[in-house]
């Protein structure tokens, strides 16, 4: 049909995660909707990848709180996805018969949508989620893809030893084979880290997902069952190496300091890049004012923001208000926050809507407290209010009304 | 509603000096990150007026790439919409696309407006910034089965003066209007209430109207329409009260500018939405070392030194130990380090270099045009 044109490569953008090691910042949405950045949803990196390597085709599969994430997708115009051919659509899991299920796991989602897929009869399908930050042309991936003839390529980066039992681990001759694939081993033999990125050549991923499908014993994931068993065929299977800025943010401490890399004088990854912009669905807001009581140490600050406190080292999202005498240091504030006079906010997160009243401090350290280095990060939950004269000690994550106090 | 509204892209009267050599008035930068037209656009839009037509006349390069499809007004549409009127060529002048007046304009661009569905037509200008329940006014039109109605305000948007050329309305006690005028210096002092060039009258009639005015070559609509027929037909006033500024002269923008600081002004400005184009610009980063005190800044800036009292447009650069007062900065602007600025309005793409220096009066601020190097 006129309006389902073959395509050449369609994107799979797994969003159903839960993301619970982000505590209450996942609360009510999924983790690809989760702010970043001072305008952005983590999901907006992917799609934007996807939309600057030219990729206009992507189904995004929802499972898990996804109502905010269809409202900040809508029509994917933001993303010039509101197409007359192709553009972005919400995959959620539906009743198909007399069955009908969840998505059981990573390769079950695409299994469940094998026939969306159909639709636009592509010769590749790129696998892609929305957990991670990073910059990155697909195109150049594919280009490798079909240059080496593989049936499977998968992205990877060398991370360091220690983090490496954390990822899908492989093992590549001189050529970039993939001769071993481990899903978070115990005892890593390589650094190489799959990005959770790969492409397919559609056909044979469709065989190996209804064979998956129909093994009793598998998991349906990717990592786990499907790439072991096409390696373990024989099949022609690659690493792409990708050396760029790729940041992992499943947990409060590497979205914390995923945000905080933004600060950095020479950020490793550069937003402000107009070949590549990252898109994202703006409120409608006036631009920002800063009052005569502001001091701005190095700080990003977004539109309809209202400020006149001490901002230092933070990202502040659209519409946040910082009183006089408030002072906020490398925290991460997002959309609509309100900070009264004289409050103190210290590495921390605080998600939408949350108010600060006067004095109260957020991610105060415990005294007699040892800090051994790393900063703990403190969390208030969407809608929050911490009562004037309240602390939150650091670490701490809370939600609700808080009003404890502390004596002196 | 069932209304078309008309913007003016352009005013016969406006002084803006450089600002307006290479753009039409409707798309100069105000506010930070929008442009003139966005506020009656966004004016129309919140109370229900989805069908517009914009008039533009000459320089209508930036409007044009400005509003686009009207995707950011929600104008995208099939029933409405957007429309962009660009000039038509007459036949009978050496001068295509320039109009005699109001009159004209809207003759020439007849064949579009017959189109609309609506009963309505709701016209302004681009010169005053301002926020009319167009809902209320409507109302008030067909209730007092007036034939036009036009708005007034007895406000004065800078100091204290009628602007230059607008016209005086004389009302009886029901706002039907008696007699209307150029304003003159007694008016000012009288709190006499000035048009607005914001007004309402049924579509057939305008048609007629102008159809009528054009046969005998006149095209002046307050001159022609009004005054001349202000006894046959019932005109009526409608008083504007809200937030009032001007911007088709520098001295008024300026002064725009500088009143937008006041958190009195913008909670009005903003009380309802105001939509303009979506630039993706990043959020805007603030450097160690740098000072901002009391001024609006919008996306995608990036400030090392020192700015006050200023307005700054979406993706301005500000060096180290750049001091910029009393200003505003357009879009994409460069002010390299250690340069001072007092009283200056850097129009889009400008790049200032080190150590330049530049001084202007509220009254008279130093305009740099578009795209120079200083």
């Amino acid at each position: 049909m006129a309006y389902r044109e073959k395509r050449k490569m369609v994107a799979m953008l797994l969003a159903g995660g839960q993301g619970s090691r982000l505590g209450v910042l996942t609360n009510k949405v999924a983790k690809p909707a989760v702010p970043f950045g001072g305008k952005y949803r983590i999901i907006d990196f992917p799609l934007s990848n996807c939309v600057n390597s030219g990729i206009d085709t992507i189904g995004v599969l929802t499972q898990y709180q996804p109502l905010e994430l269809n409202a900040y997708i809508g029509s994917g115009q933001p993303w010039d996805l509101d197409r007359q051919n192709g553009g972005v659509f919400i995959l959620p899991p539906y009743v198909k018969g007399k069955s009908g299920e969840w998505y059981k796991g990573t390769a079950n989602a695409i299994y469940q949508n094998i026939n969306f897929i159909d639709l636009y009869d592509p010769d590749y399908v790129l696998i892609i989620s929305g957990d991670h930050i990073y910059k990155m042309n697909y195109q150049y991936m594919l280009n490798e893809h079909i240059k080496r003839e593989a049936d499977c390529t998968i992205a990877v980066l060398q991370v360091p030893w220690e983090e490496a039992s954390r990822f899908g681990v492989m093992n590549v001759d001189h050529e970039l084979r993939i001769t071993e694939f481990e899903e978070k081993p115990e005892n890593p033999r390589s650094n190489m880290a799959s990005m959770g990125v790969y492409i397919f050549n559609w056909d044979k991923l469709k065989e190996y997902l209804v064979r998956d499908e129909n093994d009793t014993e598998s998991q349906n994931d990717f990592g786990k069952n499907l790439i072991p068993s096409m390696l373990l065929n024989g099949e022609n299977m690659y690493a792409y190496e990708y050396k760029g800025y790729w940041k992992d943010v499943g947990t409060i401490e590497s979205l914390w300091e995923a945000n905080m890399d933004l600060l950095e004088h020479n950020a490793p990854i550069e937003l402000d890049d107009p070949p590549w912009r990252i898109y994202s669905r703006s409120a409608n807001m006036p631009p920002q004012y800063i009052g005569k009581d502001a001091i701005l140490i190095n700080a990003s600050i977004s539109d309809g923001c209202n400020i006149n406190g001490t901002i230092e080292n933070s990202i502040l999202f659209p519409g946040v208000k910082v009183e006089a005498g408030a002072s906020i240091k490398n925290s991460i504030l997002f959309s609509g926050v309100v900070v009264k006079e004289n409050a103190v906010v210290d590495h921390s997160i605080l998600a939408e809507d949350a108010v600060v009243n006067f004095r109260a401090c957020i991610g105060q350290t415990k005294r007699n407290e040892v800090n051994d280095g790393s900063p703990k990060i403190t969390v208030v939950a969407q809608n929050t209010v911490i009562e004037a004269g309240a602390v939150v000690f650091a670490g701490e994550s809370v939600e609700g009304n808080v009003s404890r106090e502390v004596k002196a | 509603m069932n209304a078309l509204g008309i913007i003016f892209s352009y005013s016969q009267r406006e002084n803006l000096r450089e600002l307006t050599k290479r753009r039409t008035l409707a798309s100069l930068p105000v506010a930070g990150k929008y442009r003139v037209i966005d506020f009656p656009l966004s004016n129309f839009v919140n109370h229900g007026i989805y069908d517009v037509s914009v008039l533009a006349r000459n320089n209508y390069h930036s409007l044009t790439d400005h509003l686009g499809a009207g995707k950011e007004w929600d104008l995208v549409r099939k029933r409405g919409g957007l429309r962009i009127l660009t000039p038509f060529a007459r036949h009978d002048t050496e001068k295509p696309g320039i109009y005699r007046g109001s009159i004209e304009a809207l003759a020439y661009n007849m064949h579009s407006i017959r189109r609309s569905m609506s009963e309505y037509v709701v016209i302004t200008g681009s010169s005053y910034l301002y926020d009319i329940d167009f809902t209320h006014l409507m109302q008030t039109h067909i209730e007092n089965n007036s034939d036009v109605t036009t708005v007034y305000t007895r406000k004065k948007p800078v100091s204290g003066e009628i602007p230059q050329g607008a016209a005086v309305m004389d009302m009886d006690d029901t706002q039907r209007l008696l007699n209307i005028g150029l304003a003159t210096e007694e008016d000012g002092a009288k709190n006499a209430a000035w048009a607005m060039d914001v007004f309402v009258i049924r579509k057939s009639l305008l048609e007629s109207l102008v159809a009528d005015a054009m046969s005998y070559g006149r095209f002046d609509f307050n001159e022609d329409i009004i005054k001349r027929l202000i006894s046959n037909l019932c005109f009526r006033g409608y008083e504007y009260n809200g937030y009032l500024l001007e911007v088709n002269s520098v001295t008024g923008y300026m002064q725009t500018s500088m009143n937008l600081l006041d958190p009195g002004v913008r909670a009005k400005v903003f009380q309802n939405p105001v939509y303009t184009k979506n630039k993706d610009s990043v959020p805007t980063r603030y450097a160690e070392g740098c000072y901002v005190s009391n001024s609006i800044i919008s996306d995608g800036c990036r400030i090392e030194g020192t700015v006050e009292n200023s307005v700054l447009s979406r993706g301005v650069r500000i060096g180290k130990n750049a001091i910029v007062k009393n200003s505003v900065i357009m879009q994409n602007t460069e002010v390299m380090r250690d340069v001072v600025l007092d009283h200056v309005i850097l129009d889009k793409d400008v790049i200032v270099r080190e150590y330049r220096s530049l001084s202007g009066h509220a009254t008279y601020p130093v305009i740099v045009e578009k795209g120079s190097i200083v």
